[in-house]
């Protein structure tokens, strides 16, 4: 009895150690999640705050009189004329209507100099199109010069350097005032292709190169990749080379995906001969770095069907094709999905390999099919990130975050199809 | 006990206290097993399957040791025996379920009204609809009551036309005993059911392709006493047209349900015999030591 | 040899089982001990006119009833808690019903001591006594051996014992009459040879119950229902 009694003692002593060391081991667990959130917070504070702005865009809106003397220009149909023409002079003379201070000839140019490059032939483009316009006075709305928008945005920052003379600063506070400088919704960054201007430039020739190449990635890797895992779980002997063929699948898994670059660049670039930078390629890369992520996944799926399953079909009579198609494809189709939803939001991150394929190139236009020259966002977020200009770094954050939304997207669509499929048994 | 009679008391006497460590005369893991020899009656006048030296062999490992047996028409047969005695081995080689294990291989004799069933141009898919199952777990398909039950003659084509569908699915799930509780719910998940439902389902879809025999591996090892009565009374009910084969744990249920029993022991069919005579006095010391808890 | 056979109940893997069993079987040889020398007695009472014994026979009846109670509910319960089946389940069975037949025999020997009781009563009659003594002995030793058949699971004995009553029942004629010629012989001794009569019918009774347990013993240990049979048919299950 006292023997007994002692042993409860002792149980109660050890009782407040060992429950201490499950709150210290509860501790441990919840600072690793909090350093883990706090990195990722900081990641996305970082991110959203330099890429916030790349979401802005700055305007100078202008009455531009456009005024045949003062361009040179009788006939705005005529191309020869028009390659001669001045469309300079009146967007400066719109401007002096708001400084009339500037009045010399360097004045002029610094005045014209807060508009984009890209000012003078909007309003080529603008008479080229409409020449009835010629000789009236047009409100135009121009993008404002890179250097302006920075000095807009981020006059306070001491991370930015402000590259305008003090003169420059000067009108540009002044049209602010005046409401001729404005910012608003940067529709450009959507709308457009690359550009060398950072106010120019626009991130949709990605998004569409990135959609043409997983479109591609997926038509290839998903029908493979299933009917591999099928054939591998369902129907392959049991032998040496099935298990060989297994072991190499989860080696290609972890293999760098610049080799599988390296790859596309010797078989379908150099032996078959097929264009560089366009999607078709790209994506065929991708399809074989994603597929056997998307075999594995999908022989997990395979094998979390329950065997009872199978033998009730196979116990009423059906055949080993029927029991797959009945049975074990529609059950293992929510892990399918998922697996190959994850492997293509990889695929859809992939920089390295796209490289080797020329997918890097400047490419202004937004590419209209599977043989265009394109390139894909991560691609493009990396040039951006390498551009000297100040207004790309922006630019490359607002990029990050559309890369950002579409895996967040990918992964919740993923989430959903497994909750709407998944069945229990 | 003054009054009792000496000789009497002291043999009581000697019963209380026993030997410390009990002597086993029959030691049954000691006890040698001819093989291919049963005892009782495992051979019937108009079989339905007849087995001729049965053996299966899982690669090495003999599972089956060279078993002769008929199964009767209309017989309730049950297989008994310990874990590991082949038993659910065997049943399953009255329909091939073992085809898909690799390294299986059957040998023998096995006539299902005198055809081979291991004959190489049979078609397995004929002998299932033939010789359906009733497995352990009950395991209808993630699907709507109706369709589990229309699975089988959907496959087979045995209804061509929709309302011909409804009437096997009402017949089956009438025979078992669960269209009162179903038909309202015919297109609910069948996952949803109770256990014993799920089960009584699964024996539902094993007859809508009118099977001629229906194997059962331990169809009640998941359900509680009541749906297994229910269960019980429906193999009762089925015998009048169905062999029906059933592998089971329960002793018990073998006494009740079948009309023969097979004691399995270490891959050897040890004894065939009326159900009531294994039960009350079964021939084979292995099979006494087994039914009455003396090892298994 | 005995431990062997009675280690046939000993062996199951639930040891409360082995326990519950041989409670069963011990409680019954207890029982059977107890009519025994209640069966002895009751003899013993008659041939020595001794009313005392007589009476305490018939005291002992009511412990005996008890215990077929007891029993009979220790049966029950195994039936219901164990299901036991094969041997286990003969064994039950024949005991629930080899327990009625000792009932019986406490009952008979109960008929004895009564007779004695009133035979003491009325004076010393020594005619009969003879055959009386000779029986008793005889079904005494039948009850005793089918008791011992029952322990060590003797079919052999058993078999024997079946035989045996074929010759009580013979001696139970010839002691009849015997009787008859007595009665024949002097009126007067009707009354006397009457409940003598009544005696050597109820130890006949008692070798019978002792065959019915020989019978029983048969059953538990081949498996095989020997009643109602000729001897003959007995002995072949016996041998096998």
């Amino acid at each position: 009895m006292s023997n007994q009694s002692s042993q409860a003692e002792i149980v109660r002593n050890s009782l407040n150690r060992r429950y201490r060391k499950e709150r210290r081991f509860r501790l441990y667990g919840m600072l690793a999640i909090f350093i883990a959130l706090a990195a990722l917070a900081t990641l996305f504070v970082d991110i959203i705050y330099k890429g916030h702005s790349g979401f802005v865009k700055t305007t100078i809106t202008l009455d531009v009189p456009l005024d045949p003397e003062m361009m040179y220009l009788d006939d705005p149909t005529d191309a020869d004329q028009l390659s001669m023409a001045d469309f300079v002079a009146p967007i400066i003379a719109a401007l002096q209507e708001h400084i009339p201070e500037a009045e010399t000839a360097g004045q002029k140019r610094e005045l014209g100099r807060l508009l984009g490059s890209y000012a003078a032939s909007e309003v080529r483009d603008l008479l080229e199109n409409n020449p009835d316009l010629l000789g009236t006075t047009q409100t135009i709305e121009f993008l404002a010069h890179d250097r302006v928008s920075t000095y807009v945005k981020h006059a306070d920052n001491p991370r930015y350097s402000i590259k305008l003379s003090e003169q420059q600063q000067r009108w540009v506070d002044q049209l602010l005032e005046k409401g001729v400088i404005d910012t608003s919704f940067n529709d450009v960054l959507f709308s457009r292709g690359d550009s060398r201007e950072p106010a120019n430039a626009g991130i949709l020739g990605a998004i569409v190169g990135s959609l043409l190449t997983m479109l591609v990635t997926l038509a290839i890797a998903f029908p493979v990749g299933i009917a591999a895992a099928v054939y591998l779980e369902e129907f392959a002997p049991q032998n040496k080379f099935t298990d060989f063929i297994e072991v190499n699948i989860n080696n290609l898994a972890a293999v760098p995906s610049i080799i599988f670059g390296l790859l596309g660049l010797a078989v379908f670039i150099g032996l078959f001969g097929m264009p560089r930078s366009v999607p078709v390629v790209g994506g065929m890369v991708l399809a074989l770095m994603t597929l056997p992520t998307i075999i594995i996944s999908s022989r997990a799926a395979i094998k979390s069907v329950p065997p009872s399953i199978r033998e009730a079909a196979e116990g009423v009579g059906a055949s080993k094709m029927q029991v797959v198609l009945h049975h074990v494809i529609p059950l293992a189709m929510p892990g399918m999905l998922t697996g190959s939803i994850i492997g293509m939001a990889q695929a859809l991150g992939e920089t390295a390999p796209l490289l080797l394929i020329g997918m890097v190139a400047f490419i202004v236009d937004v590419p209209g099919g599977f043989f265009d020259s394109a390139t894909v966002l991560p691609v493009q977020i990396y040039l951006w990130a390498s551009a000297s200009e100040q207004g790309f770094v922006e630019l490359a954050s607002a990029g990050i975050m559309v890369l950002l939304t579409f895996m967040i997207s990918m992964n919740a669509l993923a989430i959903w199809l497994r909750k709407r499929l998944e069945r229990r048994w | 006990m003054n009054t009792m009679n000496p000789s009497i008391s002291a043999e009581a006497d000697m019963q209380d206290q026993g030997p410390a460590i009990p002597v086993r005369e029959n030691n049954p893991e000691d006890t040698v097993i001819e093989e291919g020899k049963t005892v009782g009656k495992p051979f019937a006048a108009d079989p339905k399957f007849k087995l001729r030296n049965v053996s299966v062999s899982y690669g090495k490992d003999r599972a089956i040791k060279d078993i002769s047996l008929d199964i009767g028409r209309n017989e309730v047969i049950s297989f008994i025996g310990p874990s590991g005695c082949g038993k659910s081995t065997f049943l399953r080689c009255l329909n091939r379920m073992n085809d898909s294990i690799d390294i299986c291989r059957v040998t023998g004799e096995l006539l299902l009204d005198d055809e081979d069933i291991y004959h190489s141009k049979r078609d397995v898919v004929e002998l299932r609809a033939r010789v359906g199952m009733v497995f352990q777990k009950p395991n209808p398909f993630p699907k709507s009551i109706y369709d589990n039950v229309a699975y089988g003659p959907r496959i087979h084509g045995l209804a061509n036309r929709k309302s011909d569908l409804d009437d096997i699915v009402e017949n089956s799930l009438r025979k078992a005993g669960l269209w009162d509780e179903a038909k309202d719910r015919l297109d609910s998940i069948a996952t949803g059911m109770s256990g014993g439902q799920q089960q009584r389902l699964c024996i539902a879809r094993a007859i809508a392709v009118s099977p001629e025999v229906i194997l059962m591996d331990e169809p009640c090892s998941a359900l509680d006493p009541i749906a297994t009565a229910r269960v019980e009374e429906l193999i009762a009910e089925m015998s009048e047209s169905y062999t029906i084969v059933i592998v089971t744990h329960s002793m018990q249920q073998a006494a009740r349900v079948s009309h023969r029993t097979a004691y399995f022991h270490l891959g050897h069919l040890v004894e065939v015999n009326e159900t009531n005579k294994v039960f009350t006095s079964p021939e084979h010391q292995l099979t006494e030591s087994y039914i009455t808890g003396r090892f298994g | 040899m005995p431990d062997k056979k009675d280690d046939v109940y000993g062996d199951h893997i639930s040891h409360k089982f082995n326990d519950e069993l041989m409670a069963l079987k011990s409680e019954f040889l207890e029982m059977g001990g107890m009519v025994e020398s209640q069966v002895d007695r009751a003899i013993t009472a008659l041939v020595e006119n001794d009313g005392y014994l007589a009476d305490e026979v018939r005291a002992t009846d009511k412990k005996v009833d008890q215990k077929e109670i007891e029993i009979d509910e220790e049966a029950t319960l195994i039936l219901a808690r164990r299901q036991p089946t094969a041997r286990d389940l003969r064994l039950v069975v024949s005991v629930i019903k080899m327990v009625s037949d000792l009932e019986r025999v406490g009952d008979e020997a109960k008929k004895i001591a009564k007779f004695a009781i009133k035979l003491s009563e009325e004076g010393q009659a020594p005619r009969g006594y003879v055959e009386v003594r000779h029986i008793g002995n005889h079904v005494l030793s039948m009850l005793h051996d089918s008791l011992d058949a029952f322990a060590r699971l003797d079919s052999e004995q058993a078999l024997r014992i079946m035989k045996e009553d074929k010759r009580v029942d013979e001696e139970y004629q010839a002691a009849t009459r015997t009787l008859l010629t007595f009665m024949m012989e002097d009126t007067r001794n009707i009354s006397r040879c009457m409940s003598v009569m009544w005696i050597l019918r109820a130890l006949e009774r008692v070798g019978d119950h002792a065959c019915n347990i020989a019978e029983n013993v048969i059953f538990m240990v081949k498996g095989e229902d020997v009643r109602h049979t000729p001897v003959e048919e007995a002995e072949k299950v016996v041998g096998r």
